[in-house]
């Protein structure tokens, strides 16, 4: 177990690294620089120069990069290239409201996943099953950014229960308007994620169903409730379970159109906004940020297997 | 027949439909049996006889969603399980009927402990019943059923079980609540021969302890001769005879309940040819009004009534059977094949020397071949200290045409065992360590030993499937090592292979005359025609009809996919057949049919087959040499008499007293002494012998020095004491060493 952690930690340290590479070329490969990009198209030749010295854009393409990189290390993802603030605080800003979003959304995808995965892959030909079965196919089809307008305009509009665009409301500061800025936008982003989750779970769920295993319970007199409980969701979570930690990486990444959909100002319209006015830094620190949030939730998604599965865990 | 009050459990007129695209498929057609408390009931079928189905579907557990309707009754002390609503059914599931599964590795829960699982057992069954009582009582059961340190191995997940100790859980598991009724199905069948003696005896303890009725349902003879009181034989989805297992065996009163053991290989003497049943069981779709068995039964010769009138089970003798003619049914007469046993016999005679290299005993008197030697002049292994090639290696007369089909010479195959961060290799896997042997042309060479024991590498190292990782390996007079991509394209021409699950083997989605010629276009000159004519003839050779080449696997049976497999690997005429379990998925009457299939190949072509088995009956008949293979090496060899009449290797003679013959005659007399425990990890194998830790011989100086395949007795024995362990003066006495031999 200890060595299969730390060999993932290794793994996870080496494709972090790969990743700073890659974001750093990334604007590194750009046509232009970011001198002649933050100076304008009209500057002049003393000025572009003094912007690239400032930046540190005459030294070796070796050196940048570790600088860059010892940088990002301390925390320190350099300035704006527009606003005043440093990449670090714009992030700090934004990244609370779109973990917030994704907690949410998370929640709601496994409130609604899981029991219509179950409900698909135990009782395909109950009304319910069939239900949930549309609601799969209805899920995967619709586009979030659509449904999230429809939300809008039932809820927002029609109803005027909920607001239009949503503002960052801390949770802990104040949970009802918190729930109330946010349920829409990650409802929007649910409904997709959960019709996968379903699937994803619904399909391992059907095949453990059918093991040895589970008809050795039955024959136990186990009751059917205990059966699915206790032998059959824990094994069809397995799988499930990389499902479930890809997608909240996605979450994090920044849910780009709908937080632009609901104006909600998580990361997402952060990248979005940020790409339109070529702030590279801060396109950079964000994605940086997302890689490495994303392989955190990879790592955490290993370990949560080998925790779940003994024959990795004691392999 | 009215229910018996004294059966623990009667079984009445139960019918179970399955809908399927081709039709309701009636998988059991009114079965009826009793089995009485403490007794012990054998039902015994070939796949496909409903005798699996038949027990699920009167417990409710047949979970396949197109069950279409199960009727009849199954009653528990006068209860019918059949009637129960769900949860008073749950209530008796476990507590007064349970059930023992076929395949312990996927029988229990893979993330749960070992422990818990079967603590489970119980406490779904009593409520009040504490976990540290249930905790208390589950390692209790666990010692009962012989599962060694029971305390500790209680937090156990199943794949830190062997396959042994997991079938001795799940009985544990079983007898938790001391049912009535214990039902087995296929218990020992996913289990090693010496495992599987084992678990017949925990079988056998955990029901006198209990006192249950046992239901055994295999398609094993032996073991139902060695265990059950009366048996019940089904077929076609119906009961066609039952009766006391001393009744049945020795006068079966249908006709293919005699066919059947017929077609049975033995352990003790060599057929010259068995007697299969032609045909193939029927297909339930297709509703019979007559006797299913009358298309493939030599002894109803097309009498009508047979096909038009159902035969039911009526009294006959002592017991019952659903044959018109009960009286006739007596054991078929053995098909003589014309001219060819004469000629089989003969060519068993002139024995030839494959086998074990070095097992040519240099001793004179042997009956001496004449013959070329090709390679009689290859001086001694330089160092003898290899195990099992020591010797010279001069062939006994290989058959005048043929030479050598495979030389072996110390192969070696070491797997590396990774550990760690960085993966590093700790340790090697010595799968194969160092064996050598040959097979002349014509010949057979058997090799059989427990599952781990490296026997399907050392084949699939012989086409280099495997990379050797030392040693040298000559097939067909090519150096198989050192050969590069062209040459061993054209080796792996001369040498072909038969795999064991001919539903894996073949490809589903090329018709089986494709899959036949996909040989032949790979390896290319022949034209569209050519190849034509060729699966053709091969479709003939292996008895499969000509017409039928552009069908699908899917629409063959295991036997006829398996003449598929044959006829493929034929299609390019190889020197050399490696045949690895090639009938262990088949049912006993197919199998039969697949083995005198590949002795008439071999007859007409003279091609060398190495057999791979587990099943030692099997190598029996078709091995003119075996060869004894544990923990990757070799630790007897020889002549398949002398393996087999004079086994001087106490692993050997272990694993042919685990076997259960097929008669139950004299069974309570009959010595046994299964071999306790696994086979040790191949990781960390034992110093010196590596049986010792099982071996009920040893002594220190097994530990300290390996013994070396020496001649003994006209074979090759690796073994200290081989001399003084005598073949049928040790048997008769025991464990018992006789000093007194000259």
């Amino acid at each position: 177990m200890y060595a299969y952690v730390i060999r993932r930690l290794l793994q996870f340290a080496l494709v972090l690294f790969l990743g700073s590479l890659a974001v750093w070329a990334f604007v590194f490969a750009l046509p232009g620089d970011p001198a002649t990009v933050l100076t304008g198209p009209d500057a002049a030749p003393a000025e572009l120069a003094a912007t690239r010295e400032r930046l540190g854009l005459d030294d070796s393409v070796v050196q940048q990069y570790v600088t860059w990189l010892g940088n990002a290390v301390t925390g320190d993802l350099g300035d704006s290239y527009f606003s005043a603030e440093t990449v670090r605080s714009t992030l700090l800003d934004t990244v609370p409201a779109t973990g917030q979003l994704a907690a949410f959304a998370m929640a709601l995808t496994l409130l609604i996943g899981i029991p219509v995965g179950t409900v698909v892959a135990l009782r395909p030909r109950s009304w319910a099953g069939r239900a949930a079965d549309a609601y799969l196919t209805a899920g995967l089809a619709i586009p979030a950014f659509w449904l999230g307008l429809l939300l809008i305009i039932v809820f927002a509009v029609q109803l005027g229960a909920l607001p239009a665009a949503s503002d960052y409301v801390p949770l802990f500061s104040d949970p009802a308007g918190a729930v109330r800025a946010t349920i829409l936008p990650a409802l929007a982003v649910a409904v997709h994620a959960s019709s996968v989750l379903a699937r994803f779970l619904a399909a391992s769920l059907h095949e453990v169903m059918g093991r040895d295993y589970i008809r050795t319970a039955r024959a136990k007199g186990v009751p059917e409730r205990y059966v699915v409980r206790r032998h059959a969701l824990r094994n069809a979570a397995l799988p499930t379970v990389t499902v479930v930690g890809i997608q909240l990486g996605g979450f994090l990444g920044g849910t780009v159109v709908i937080e632009a959909v609901f104006n909600y100002p998580g990361l997402g319209r952060l990248l979005y906004t940020s790409i339109g006015e070529r702030d590279y830094a801060v396109v950079q620190g964000g994605v940086l940020f997302v890689v490495a949030a994303f392989l955190c939730l990879n790592l955490l998604v290993d370990v949560l297997y080998a925790y779940l599965d003994p024959r990795i865990r004691l392999a | 027949m009215a229910p018996d009050t004294g059966s623990a459990l009667s079984i009445r007129d139960l019918t179970v439909e399955f809908d399927t695209p081709a039709g309701v498929v009636r998988a059991a057609d009114g079965v009826s049996y009793d089995v009485a408390a403490g007794e012990t009931l054998g039902v015994v079928g070939e796949t496909g006889s409903g005798k699996s189905v038949t027990a699920l579907a009167a417990l409710g557990l047949l979970s396949a969603g197109n069950v279409r309707r199960v009727t009849g009754q199954a009653l528990l002390g006068g209860t019918d399980l059949l009637a129960l609503p769900p949860a008073e059914l749950r209530a008796v599931l476990g507590r007064d009927v349970a059930m023992i599964f076929q395949d312990p590795g996927t029988a229990l829960n893979p993330v749960q402990r070992v422990g818990d699982q079967i603590a489970e057992a119980l406490r779904v069954h009593d409520r009040a019943l504490t976990a540290p009582a249930a905790r208390a009582r589950t390692v209790e059961l666990l010692d009962e059923v012989g599962v060694p340190n029971p305390a500790g191995r209680y937090d156990a997940y199943p794949h830190q079980f062997s396959g042994g100790m997991c079938q001795r859980a799940v009985i544990a598991m079983a007898m938790a609540n001391r049912p009535r009724v214990l039902i087995a199905d296929e218990p020992t069948t996913a289990l090693d021969v010496s495992v599987q003696a084992q678990i017949l005896d925990v079988l056998r303890r955990a029901a006198r302890e209990t006192g249950a009725a046992t239901v055994l349902i295999t398609h094993d003879l032996g073991v139902v001769a060695e265990t059950a009181d009366r048996l019940c034989v089904m077929y076609g989805g119906r009961v066609v005879e039952s009766g006391t297992v001393y009744d049945v065996f020795a006068r079966p009163r249908h006709p293919y309940t005699a066919a059947l053991l017929a077609s049975l290989p033995r352990l003790d003497v060599r057929a010259d040819r068995l007697t299969p049943i032609p045909g193939r069981p029927p297909d339930l779709i297709e509703a019979v009004p007559g006797c299913p068995f009358a298309p493939r039964c030599p002894v109803g010769h097309d009498r009508a009534r047979c096909a038009q009138e159902r035969p039911e089970p009526v009294v006959t003798g002592a017991g019952l059977s659903a044959c018109h003619y009960p009286d006739e049914a007596g054991p078929p007469p053995r098909a003589a094949g014309p001219g060819r046993d004469a000629a089989a016999a003969a060519a068993g005679a002139a024995d030839g020397g494959a086998g074990v290299q070095g097992m040519t005993p240099s001793r004179h008197g042997e009956p001496e071949k004449s013959g070329p030697r090709p390679d009689g002049s290859r001086a001694p292994d330089p160092d003898g200290r290899s195990a099992a090639g020591s010797g010279a290696a001069a062939p006994r007369g290989a058959p005048p045409d043929g030479g050598v089909a495979l030389d072996v010479r110390d192969a070696r195959k070491l797997f590396p065992v990774r550990t760690g961060v960085f993966a590093r290799t700790s340790g090697y896997v010595h799968a194969v360590d160092g064996v050598s042997m040959r097979i002349p042309a014509g010949r057979t060479l058997g090799l059989v030993g427990e599952s781990g024991c490296g026997k399907s590498t050392l084949a699939r190292m012989l086409l280099r499937l495997v990379q050797p990782s030392g040693g040298e390996l000559t097939v067909a007079g090519h150096d198989l090592v050192r050969a590069n991509r062209g040459e061993l394209r054209r080796i792996r021409q001369r040498v072909q292979m038969v795999y064991q699950d001919p539903f894996a083997s073949l490809n589903p989605r090329l018709s089986v005359g494709d899959n036949v010629a996909e040989p032949l276009r790979l390896a290319g000159g022949f034209s569209r025609p050519q190849r034509r004519t060729r699966v053709l003839d091969l479709f003939d050779r292996v008895g499969l009809r000509p017409e039928h080449t552009d069908r699908y696997p899917a629409e063959f049976s295991g036997g006829q996919r398996q003449r598929v497999a044959i006829a493929r690997a034929l299609a390019l005429r190889p020197r050399l057949l490696l045949l690895d379990e090639p009938v262990s998925a088949l049912d006993v009457s197919v199998q039969a049919q697949v083995l005198n299939l590949l002795a008439d190949l071999q007859h007409e072509s003279g091609m060398a087959y190495l057999f791979v088995s587990h099943d030692l009956s099997v190598v029996r008949q078709v091995a003119d040499e075996v060869a004894v293979m544990y923990l990757g090496r070799i630790v007897e060899a020889g002549p398949a008499e002398r393996i087999y009449g004079n086994p001087r290797h106490p692993y050997t003679r272990a694993l042919l007293d685990s076997v259960p013959a097929p008669d139950p005659a004299g069974r309570g007399t009959r010595r046994r002494a299964p071999l306790g425990g696994d086979v040790p990890s191949p990781a960390d194998p034992p110093s010196g012998c590596r049986f010792r830790t099982r071996c009920p011989f040893a002594e220190e100086r097994c530990a300290a020095e390996e013994p070396v395949l020496r001649d003994v007795d006209g074979g090759l024995t690796a073994c200290h004491f081989a001399e003084t362990l005598r073949g049928a003066a040790a048997r008769a006495a025991g464990p018992v060493r006789d000093e007194v031999h000259s």
